[in-house]
């Protein structure tokens, strides 16, 4: 395969690949806790800090994660006062980073295609720097996305309960927020800037059709992101076009697909489960198992009045006395 | 003896608004204490204070005989947020919410024990939902929903539980099984507080009542149980609609 063998391409996969992984691992998060927008608003505010090291000869990627990470910081602790103004306040940080960006740029000099290949990504631009950078931060994301798993998850899923088990949600969420934008800086060159919360999002809501629980979603979501990361590459190749754009295409496509099946499967599944599955509650006698003494007062097992009867508890359960045997309560 | 939580003259202001003016109150151990009180009565903040979300202004609280401050053992108490629903943009099934109550027991990076394993199938037993363990708590009615946490709370293995509103827009069916759940609770022993509109078939659970007034306690001590559920005859969950709720 002559695809292979070019320098750029194997550099441009392996970049693909890695993004891949990476943004629908911290998209999951980001759209658990229903911010499936800050990535897009991290895009934004990463361009600056392209555009910064344009201007001084730093290299982009880094003057990009450091940027994107300050917005970050700023959009958690905006979002975290809750005010009402937080709103107004992210969007103008938004705005400002896309016309600091695109100001800065035409101060360095850099063309509008320069540019181009920071919001779009581009196959022919992934330097070996720039690969490795990549692929270490992409692997720190995904190793922290899957370790941290329980915790990220709790604190996504319900804030005010992770907090009184005890967990610094403060902490976690502002990890939340700097791995989303470590992730923009990641894959700046292979879906671009302006389409990174695509490839953070879509796979997410794609794999969400077919799936019933998270570690589920979050499994698939990691294989939907790298096929269409790869396809778009790779259809980049053949067709002259930014690969962003391909990517985002192939995933948005693989939505539409799965999208139909999810609702079959769905109903389903909806047909097969039962309403009130306890039967205990059902007014069914439900015998406990095996019961080689008597239950009173001094049998060593609690009791807990229930209406004008005695529950013992017994291995977890409630048991209650009904003529020679023992029914659960 | 220790007391599990105590209130001590406790001032908590939600924003520049004070809600709860020198409150005291006491849980000791095996004891079911229910807060009741009209909607804005200070309820919620009450306990949400009590677990250590909402800071003190004045007065203090200790858990389990430790200043706020110190406390660290949070695997003690198990605490059920006031919700409608358990659901949030991703999936999740019973058992991955249901796992998150046993954090306070885990440290990151680390794999889950068998130990883990078997505390969450028992706190999903407990609340009668074992066979929808597997399935996605969106799929659940709202009673299911907060059946499963109740089982997130109970999964830590706690000495205290904390339910805030448990029984608010869940049908009598559900706050049966939620009942059965904190009767088995109950029974070995340990501490409930909990915020109540309507006691309903929590009702004969409860050793004391708290009745909150504009944030201030305007009565503690026993609940009178209404005739309509001391002379009950035994059921088995199927009840009437006997609506015993103090306020409701």
């Amino acid at each position: 395969m002559t695809i292979l063998s070019l320098d750029f391409m194997q550099r441009a996969l392996l970049a693909a690949l890695f993004t891949g992984l990476a943004a629908p691992a911290v998209g999951t998060y980001l759209v658990q806790r229903r911010l499936a927008l800050m990535g897009d608003g991290l895009g934004h505010v990463a361009l600056t800090g392209v555009a910064l090291g344009l201007l001084t000869g730093w290299a982009p990627v880094w003057t990009a994660v450091i940027v994107a990470t300050l917005g970050a910081t700023a959009i958690e602790l905006v979002r975290e006062r809750g005010r009402a103004s937080a709103d107004v306040a992210l969007a103008m940080l938004f705005y400002g980073g896309i016309a600091g960006g695109v100001l800065l740029t035409g101060l360095a000099g850099s063309t509008a295609a320069t540019l181009n290949t920071y919001l779009f990504g581009s196959i022919t631009t992934v330097s070996t720097t720039d690969l490795w950078v990549i692929v270490v931060l992409a692997a720190i994301l995904v190793v922290l996305a899957v370790g941290l798993g329980p915790q990220l998850f709790a604190v996504c899923q319900d804030e005010e309960f992770a907090r009184a088990v005890g967990l610094p949600v403060r902490a976690y969420n502002l990890l939340i927020a700097v791995m989303a934008a470590v992730t923009v800086t990641v894959a700046m060159r292979t879906v671009g800037l302006l389409l990174i919360s695509a490839l953070m999002v879509v796979p997410v809501a794609t794999a969400q059709q077919l799936t019933r629980g998270f570690r589920g979603t979050f499994v698939l979501a990691l294989a939907l992101g790298v096929i269409p990361s790869i396809a778009g590459v790779v259809f980049s190749y053949y067709v002259d076009v930014a690969p962003g754009a391909s990517i985002v295409v192939i995933a948005l496509f693989g939505f539409l697909l799965a999208w139909p099946l999810g609702s079959l499967v769905r109903r389903r599944r909806a047909a097969v489960r039962s309403a009130e599955s306890d039967a205990r509650l059902a007014g069914a006698h439900v015998a406990a198992e095996q019961h080689a003494h008597q239950h009173d007062e001094r049998c060593g097992h609690p009791g807990v009045p229930h209406e004008d009867h005695t529950d013992y508890l017994h291995g977890g359960h409630l048991h209650a006395q009904h003529g020679q045997h023992y029914d659960e309560h | 003896m220790t007391t599990v939580v105590d209130v001590r003259d406790a001032t908590v202001a939600l924003g520049d608004r004070p809600v709860l003016h020198g409150v005291d109150l006491r849980v000791r151990p095996g004891e079911v204490v229910t807060l009741l009180g009209a909607n804005g009565s200070g309820k919620s903040t009450l306990v949400r204070a009590a677990v250590g979300l909402l800071p003190l202004v004045a007065g203090e609280i200790r858990l389990f005989d430790t200043p706020m401050a110190e406390f660290k053992d949070w695997r003690r108490i198990g605490y059920v947020p006031q919700r409608t629903t358990a659901a949030s943009g991703v999936p999740a099934t019973v058992n991955e919410v249901v796992a998150s109550g046993r954090l306070a027991h885990r440290r990151p990076f680390r794999r889950t024990t068998r130990r883990d394993k078997e505390a969450v199938d028992q706190a999903i037993d407990l609340v009668g939902l074992a066979d929808l363990a597997e399935e996605s708590v969106t799929t659940l009615s709202g009673g299911q929903q907060q059946r499963v946490l109740l089982a997130r709370a109970a999964a830590s293995d706690p000495d205290l539980l904390v339910l805030d509103e448990p029984n608010a827009g869940v049908d009598r069916r559900s706050q049966e099984a939620f009942a059965r759940a904190l009767r088995t609770f109950v029974a070995s022993g340990r501490a409930v507080l909990l915020v109540l509109h309507d006691m309903g078939p929590l009702a004969p659970l409860v050793d004391r009542g708290v009745v909150l007034d504009a944030g201030r306690v305007v009565h503690d001590g026993p609940m009178p149980l209404p005739p309509a559920v001391a002379e009950m005859p035994h059921q088995h969950g199927h009840g009437d609609d006997t609506d015993v709720g103090l306020f409701g």
